[in-house]
């Protein structure tokens, strides 16, 4: 490898490209492809919240979808009702981070199954309620909006608002929670999901962190159903289905548990597979969806994130076979494998 | 080592991303180039049409638990299209003979996909989008498509606010009867036998069912006909045992089932007989399948359930010999069967709407969307293939469906045949 290659000026050129690719995007590409975009920054934001308490903290929950409708329908509620956008933004995150709360403070006593099960039950008791609440949700019609449209002093289209709006807040949560994870908290939770008994003689509540990570997990969700209704302009009880938080966390596994790009990739394949799957043959997009699935975890299995790693370990294991550390070792940032042996069995 | 390998693992995933974004980019420019190209081939056309082509869209769930009718929805008008493309194309008002595409999507009745799906439409030069079915993913596609002024058209929802305000969404419009139709239809049987009837009513405890008691209940105001017990349920649950134990103890005589998922609407008729009760039933028109809800049901054990039919039922036998049915069949067995394996009635309700489309591409003058819904807003009295005699295609109706008139059917052991009063 040429001198000039290093780690550092590699990597800061690729987050330079990157920046350049996300802000010059929007400008020449159509609608419908600052809509895919936009709606990849969304799903990496609710991948990020089911990632910090399935990836970082090893607690299952299958309830994701339920915080990202509440968001959802918060902030269309709040539009609906004239608050300001930020307010949305605020009780968005709020609203779920409570809910999550309170079913963390009874489900975190829970391990292994148990827990998964309480967990499913949100989106299941979600869309009846929702469905219920006719006077706030809309009934099984929805809510729809319009809002969010670009200040007259933007020479903007909507899409090409809506995705900086949106990109920019999916960014702000990601750098923060990357700060959280990369600290104490996020220590917290490696040991918690490692070995609970060894949090306890640390001094570590493994309780208050696992509710500390629900809580985190419903917030960060609620965000992103805010940002959903910022790109969908509609929400309805479907949003917060079953189906929908299953999806979520094949994409997470898809993705790379516990990696914070591993959330971005599997962003990325839950809105293209299925648009793939549909030019291919519309009529078989679950078929050839669960053929990529297959083919992912047989290739690649700690996930999309680990290919860059795979690859590279192939190049280089000749020149640095005394060197390198061996493969699939933990560095407690990425890569793990996906869903550990103690995120699903006590 | 380790503190290089992050950043480097970091920076290569990123840049993958990047890769792909621009590979998205990439592929979708190529296809928006392709649909401009169409566009300027007339200076005054819309998007997607061309002298000799017009492009439709649809997006339907077409995996999961709604694959039936979602899939059902695409193939009936799949077949209608081809077969007259076969047939040498549609003439339109504006002298041309068009052929006409439909490219088709899968949304999994998931509203996001659907808005998506739209969007890629739009963008690949869709000229109008028809006959979607689902009405939370239209709902969600509404708001775009009128601001976009793209047609949403004769959408297989039967939920009310797609025809109801033509003002604000003059984009927009459904064709299968709404819910309160189908209700009302059958509260005028009841009425119309001029006796006290008692009623007990089981609803999906949403606009679905409330759409049913709506029009029942406007219908039977100020008759003999009266609700004796009523109960609700949620389209999650897995039975309706509960409920139905509790309206047989009213020992109505009629039991109103406006229940949309096709288990528990078996559920409904074997719990109801195993209990002795066996009132005269109502079904919805979407579950009310002969192979798939009665005869699993058994329900020949009740003196009568009825359903609203507004369109012939192919496999039946008493409709073997009509000339519709058997042109449906020709052109089904061709172009729909790749795309549905089970028969819901959407099949030869998808494929009535095709010929609406034929009309309304008859009498439209000018080879823009604008055109396109003045001619289809002005069909009045028109009998589509497949329609029961009696029915007509109305859009002349400000706050009406396509179709908004019903007729009842009622089942004899194995189909179903017009009803002779109650």
């Amino acid at each position: 490898m040429p001198a000039f290659l290093t780690a550092g000026r590699l990597r800061a050129a690729a987050v330079a490209v990157v920046a350049v690719v996300l802000v010059l995007l929007p400008l020449v590409s159509s609608p419908y492809v600052n809509y895919q975009v936009t709606t990849m920054a969304v799903f990496a934001v609710a991948l990020l919240g089911l990632n910090v308490v399935m990836g970082y903290a090893g607690q299952v929950s299958l309830g994701q979808s339920a915080f990202v409708g509440i968001g959802a329908y918060v902030a269309g509620y709040g539009t609906l009702n004239g608050w300001p956008v930020l307010l949305s933004f605020v009780v968005a995150c709020l609203l779920p981070a409570v809910v999550g709360m309170l079913v963390a403070l009874a489900a975190a006593r829970l391990r292994g199954l148990a827990l998964a099960m309480v967990t499913i039950a949100l989106p299941i008791v979600g869309t009846p309620v929702a469905k219920r609440l006719s006077d706030v949700t809309g009934g099984s019609q929805g809510l729809t909006v319009s809002w969010l449209e670009p200040p007259s002093w933007v020479a903007l289209a909507d899409d090409q608002w809506r995705y900086y709006v949106v990109v920019l807040i999916a960014l702000g949560v990601f750098l923060l929670t990357r700060n959280l994870v990369r600290g104490r908290v996020g220590r917290s939770f490696a040991i918690v999901r490692d070995n609970e008994a060894v949090a306890l003689s640390m001094g570590i509540s493994p309780y208050r962190t696992k509710v500390l990570a629900f809580t985190l997990a419903s917030t960060i969700g609620g965000a992103s159903g805010f940002l959903y209704l910022a790109v969908v302009q509609y929400t309805s009880p479907e949003t917060l289905s079953f189906g929908t938080s299953i999806n979520l966390v094949v994409a997470m596994v898809i993705g790379g548990t516990g990696s914070l790009v591993g959330a971005v990739l599997g962003a990325v394949y839950y809105v293209l597979v299925p648009v793939l799957a549909g030019q291919l043959d519309a009529s078989r997009t679950a078929l050839l969806s669960g053929a990529v699935l297959l083919l992912v975890l047989f290739v690649l299995p700690g996930g999309l994130v680990s290919l860059p790693r795979r690859v590279h370990q192939l190049l280089t294991a000749r020149r640095r076979r005394s060197a390198t550390t061996p493969p699939g070792a933990p560095d407690g940032q990425a890569g793990t494998p996906a869903l550990t042996s103690d995120g699903v069995a006590p | 080592m380790k503190s290089l390998q992050h950043p480097r693992r970091l920076s290569s995933a990123v840049a993958l991303f990047g890769v792909c974004a621009l590979l998205v980019t990439g592929c979708t420019r190529d296809t928006g180039t392709t649909g401009g190209g169409t566009e300027g081939g007339a200076a005054a056309a819309s998007p997607g049409i061309t002298d000799t082509t017009v492009s439709l869209g649809i997006s339907s769930p077409l995996s999961g638990a709604t694959a039936g009718p979602g899939t059902c929805s695409v193939a009936g008008l799949n077949s209608y299209l081809e077969a007259k493309n076969a047939a040498g194309g549609f003439a339109f008002g504006d002298g041309k003979t068009r052929q006409v595409t439909l490219t088709y999507l899968d949304d999994a009745y998931d509203p996001a996909k659907a808005v998506a799906n739209f969007r890629q439409l739009v963008n690949q030069g869709m000229f109008a989008y028809v006959g979607a079915l689902g009405t939370p993913t239209n709902a969600a596609v509404m708001p775009i498509a009128n601001q976009q002024e793209v047609p949403q058209v004769l959408l297989m929802a039967g939920a009310g606010e797609f025809s109801a305000d033509q003002a604000a969404n003059p984009w927009t419009s459904g064709f299968v009867p709404t819910y309160s139709t189908e209700g009302a239809a059958f509260g005028k049987l009841l009425v119309d036998a001029n006796q006290p009837i008692t009623v007990a009513t089981l609803a999906q405890n949403d606009d679905y069912g409330s759409g049913y008691l709506d029009g029942f209940t406007a219908a039977i105001e100020g008759s003999q006909v009266r609700v004796v017990d009523s109960a609700t349920y949620e389209p999650t649950d897995t039975s309706v045992d509960g409920q139905v134990t509790q309206l047989a103890a009213s020992g109505a005589d009629v039991l109103l089932s406006a229940v949309s998922v096709t288990p528990l609407q078996v559920g409904v008729l074997t719990k109801a007989q195993s209990l002795g009760w066996k009132p005269r039933v109502f079904l919805p028109s979407n579950t009310s399948t002969p192979a798939t809800v009665l005869q699993p049901g058994g329900a020949a054990a009740y003196p009568d359930v009825y359903t609203p039919a507004f369109a012939k039922t192919p496999a039946s036998p008493a409709f073997a010999n009509d000339p519709d049915v058997q042109e449906y069949t020709k052109a089904f067995e061709q172009y729909g069967t790749s795309i549905t394996k089970t028969y819901t009635p959407h099949c030869a309700w998808s494929y009535a709407e095709g010929a609406v489309l034929g009309e309304a591409f008859a009498t439209m003058e000018e080879p823009t969307r604008e055109s396109f819904m003045t001619a289809l807003r002005g069909i009045s009295g028109f009998t589509a293939p497949l329609l029961l005699p009696g029915i007509t295609i109305d859009t002349t109706k400000e706050d009406q469906a396509a179709v908004s008139s019903v007729n009842l059917v009622r089942y004899n052991g194995t189909g179903y045949e017009p009803v002779q009063g109650y």
